[in-house]
């Protein structure tokens, strides 16, 4: 069958996870544009730098960098961009997230004044003066640097075309908090040297994928990453691929419509929204809290921390894995086969056993958890990802349906999930220094998917009958009365082995946004048509 | 049956408005008709736990408003219009109508004098007993009534919600403790929350906002 997607058209950034090429390190520069003539030129002169979503399918095709461009709003009409398509866009996006904060809960600890000055550059007299973003993704921090360089370069040429623009036309912006303070010209990011595949709090991430039809990326990945059938999720019977409209504008999505965009249609056909969004690690708050807590949770410390994430934080999920013992002896196993297929030491048996180990990070559901003993409700991943959670109630516990909310849709809230921490290690011990990570998430509606994720889901527990309590990891906690966090979590009990639930309680804020902002990510095409000036929506 | 629900009751009801200009305006409403006047007098009600219809018992929930004419749904639909202003009165309670009626009377006479001096006939309501048949004159039939409550008095909903919250951050403050230790908690806690009292500690009636739905 022929792909309907035409991959070469779409911005690699949508399709593939760069880290799973071998591309660890990234960087992002943020620009301002005073002139639409500079902009175009600037946007003409990189778009042949841009990578693209056509399968590198061989190994040898795997360019050193990745590089892809998105704009805001105020970017785009900085860009000569028609009124008539612009009003095309949603309300969220053209308000841009510090407007949405009270929907994504950015009040308190995660309010706009207290993001980096790159988000606040108020003497420029705009709403959002960040226009465009520059994302490079690369194995090495030399090839990121090579790529920055000719980025400089390319835009010096821009700007010098244009002499009688008064100057600068488009400004590299500044002010990304950094190690000790400091003020840095892009916003770097990067896996951790000493565990890759870890975030701050000791967590293995970016394990669950998302997987649509035509997306050109390996078929078996639809277990775990597609929309569950309700069928045997170990199988691929137990998964479909979602709709391309979900995550890729001018294409069928969930509800069997084209997702909203703006004329005309050749502009945001293939196109995205991405979120962009630094998010703060509190590392020393959440370690106290952990050991604090710890030491009194029945199961202890690192049954805890896999209690809130729902994951171990090997990576084994707690449904499939309820026992310490069983996660460290399946990770082992896996790690251990890894190792043997890299040296190239492996038999095809063990290749074959890998492959289907692997599959058991993600092929699960949780029909066999239905009142939340192993992995609770109120989970990180539980929460965000509900799988068929909130679908096929049928076996539900507690003598009736658990979860009967169709109208959550989960197959209307899943989104792309890319992104890498940033920071020290040696600082992580405290709170204010610099470590967290930069979450990237591209979804066809913002409103639909991230935003409601962020709202629901993260900052709301209703659809999973826990009144208001937050997401344990993400949630933005608040403080209560006494001046501590208000943040709570009920870990379920189960009544079979007598296991009395436990609450915590107290919980303050571990994630603040330090800055982001909504922007769309142009077709190749549409990419062209910006840097001619030539969309026209009549 | 229409009306009732279990035992809670569906009240509707269309006070019609004066039609025209009161013969003396209030200050600042010059020009304005009886259906502005109650208008702004729905507007300035405080709401919430503040609000008149809290002080009124067993209220699960009410809304007052202005409805000025039937909405014109385009062609084939025939354009229709009513033959004057409604004040519609919505409330869901618990018990009997009369019963609530004279509650209403009791807490927010006033109030409700100062509302429906400006709709046709109320100026024969005298007492509580003319006022309980003016109301039932104006009822519409509730169909499709959908309960949002449970079937109790309101007391006791607002208390069990009460207990509810406090027996969570009791569990939370509570939990590990040796039986001996975790008993004595609950008979503290129960000495202070009074489960069998509907007057206080409670939830305040109207109360939007937790931190301050608490009755001491």
């Amino acid at each position: 069958m022929i792909s309907q997607l035409d991959l070469g058209d779409i911005q690699g950034n949508i399709v593939k996870a760069y880290g799973r090429f071998g591309f660890p390190v990234a960087r992002h520069v943020f620009y301002n544009i005073s002139s639409a003539e500079v902009g175009r030129q600037f946007v003409t002169d990189i778009t042949p730098l841009v990578t693209t979503s056509y399968p590198w399918t061989d190994p040898s095709t795997i360019p050193r960098v990745a590089m892809n461009i998105a704009f805001t709003y105020e970017g785009l009409r900085h860009l000569d961009v028609p009124e008539e398509t612009l009003h095309g866009f949603s309300d969220e996006f053209s308000m841009g997230m510090k407007a949405r904060r009270d929907i994504v809960g950015d009040t308190g600890p995660n309010h706009y004044s207290r993001w980096d000055p790159i988000w606040n550059l108020e003497e420029r007299g705009e709403a959002q003066h960040v226009h465009m973003l520059v994302s490079i993704n690369a194995k090495t921090e030399d090839f990121i640097e090579e790529r920055y360089l000719q980025l400089q370069q390319i835009l010096a040429r821009a700007i010098a075309k244009f002499p009688e623009v008064p100057p600068p036309g488009v400004t590299q912006l500044t002010g990304h908090r950094g190690p000790g303070g400091a003020l840095l010209d892009y916003q770097p990011s990067a896996a951790l040297v000493d565990r890759w595949d870890k975030e701050h709090f000791g967590y293995s991430d970016g394990i669950s994928g998302t997987f649509f039809r035509d997306c050109g990326e390996d078929p078996r990945l639809v277990i775990g990453g597609g929309k569950p059938t309700g069928k045997n999720p170990q199988t691929p019977e137990g998964w479909e691929p979602l709709e391309p409209g979900e995550f890729i504008l001018g294409h069928e999505d969930e509800s069997g419509a084209y997702p909203e965009a703006p004329g005309p249609p050749l502009f945001s056909k293939n196109g995205t929204f991405l979120v962009y969004r630094k998010l703060h690690q509190n590392v020393a708050s959440f370690n106290a809290y952990l050991e604090q807590e710890g030491a009194r949770y029945p199961g202890g410390k690192e049954a805890l921390a896999a209690k809130f994430a729902g994951r171990w934080r090997n990576g084994a999920p707690l449904t499939r894995f309820p026992t310490e013992a069983e996660a460290n002896q399946f990770v082992n196993e896996v790690t251990a086969l890894q190792a043997r297929v890299r040296g190239k030491t492996a038999t095809p048996e063990e290749r074959a056993r890998l492959d289907e180990l692997k599959l058991l990070f993600v092929a699960f559901d949780y029909d066999d958890d239905l009142e939340g003993t192993r992995c609770p409700f109120g989970s990180h991943t539980r929460r965000t990802n509900p799988r068929s959670g909130l679908m096929f109630a049928a076996k539900g516990g507690f003598g009736q349906p658990a979860f009967d909310t169709p109208a959550a849709l989960s197959n209307r809230r899943r989104i792309l999930r890319r992104g890498l921490p940033y920071g020290q290690v040696e600082d992580r011990p405290t709170d204010d220094g610099d470590h967290g990570v930069i979450m990237i998430i591209l979804n066809a509606d913002l409103s639909r998917q991230f935003e409601f994720v962020q709202q629901q889901w993260v900052n709301f527990g209703n659809d999973f009958r826990l009144a208001n309590d937050k997401d344990p990891l993400l949630g933005n906690h608040g403080i209560n009365v006494e001046g501590r966090g208000a943040g709570r979590m009920v870990i379920e009990g189960n009544a079979r082995t007598n296991t009395p639930p436990y609450f915590c309680s107290n919980m303050p804020t571990f994630v603040e946004t330090r800055g982001g902002d909504y922007f769309f990510v142009p077709s190749m095409t549409c990419l062209r048509m910006i840097g001619l000036g030539i969309v026209d929506p009549t | 049956m229409a009306n009732k629900s279990g035992n809670a009751y569906g009240l509707t009801v269309l006070f019609p408005i004066r039609s025209g200009l009161p013969k003396q305006a209030p200050d600042g409403m010059n020009d304005q008709t009886h259906a502005d006047l109650v208008r702004l007098q729905l507007q300035r009600l405080a709401v919430n736990e503040l609000s008149p219809m809290a002080r009124v018992p067993n209220t699960y929930l009410s809304r007052l408003w202005v409805l000025d004419d039937v909405p014109y749904q385009g062609r084939p639909a025939v354009l229709e219009h009513l033959k004057s202003n409604y004040l519609v009165f919505s409330s869901n309670f618990h018990g009997e109508l009369d019963d609530y009626l004279r509650g209403m009377w009791t807490a927010i006479e006033p109030e409700i004098r100062a509302i429906l001096k400006y709709c046709v006939g109320f100026d024969r309501v005298t007492d509580v007993t003319t006022f309980i048949d003016y109301v039932k004159r104006c009822q519409v039939e509730t169909t499709f009534f959908f309960n949002g409550s449970t079937d109790e008095p309101l007391a006791v909903q607002l208390k069990s919600l009460y207990l509810k919250q406090e027996l969570a951050k009791f569990a939370a403050a509570n939990q590990g403790k040796s039986a001996a230790d975790l008993q004595a908690a609950f008979n503290e806690f129960v000495a202070r929350v009074q489960p069998a009292n509907l007057e206080r500690p409670t939830w305040k009636a109207g109360a939007y906002h937790l931190d301050r739905a608490v009755l001491e």
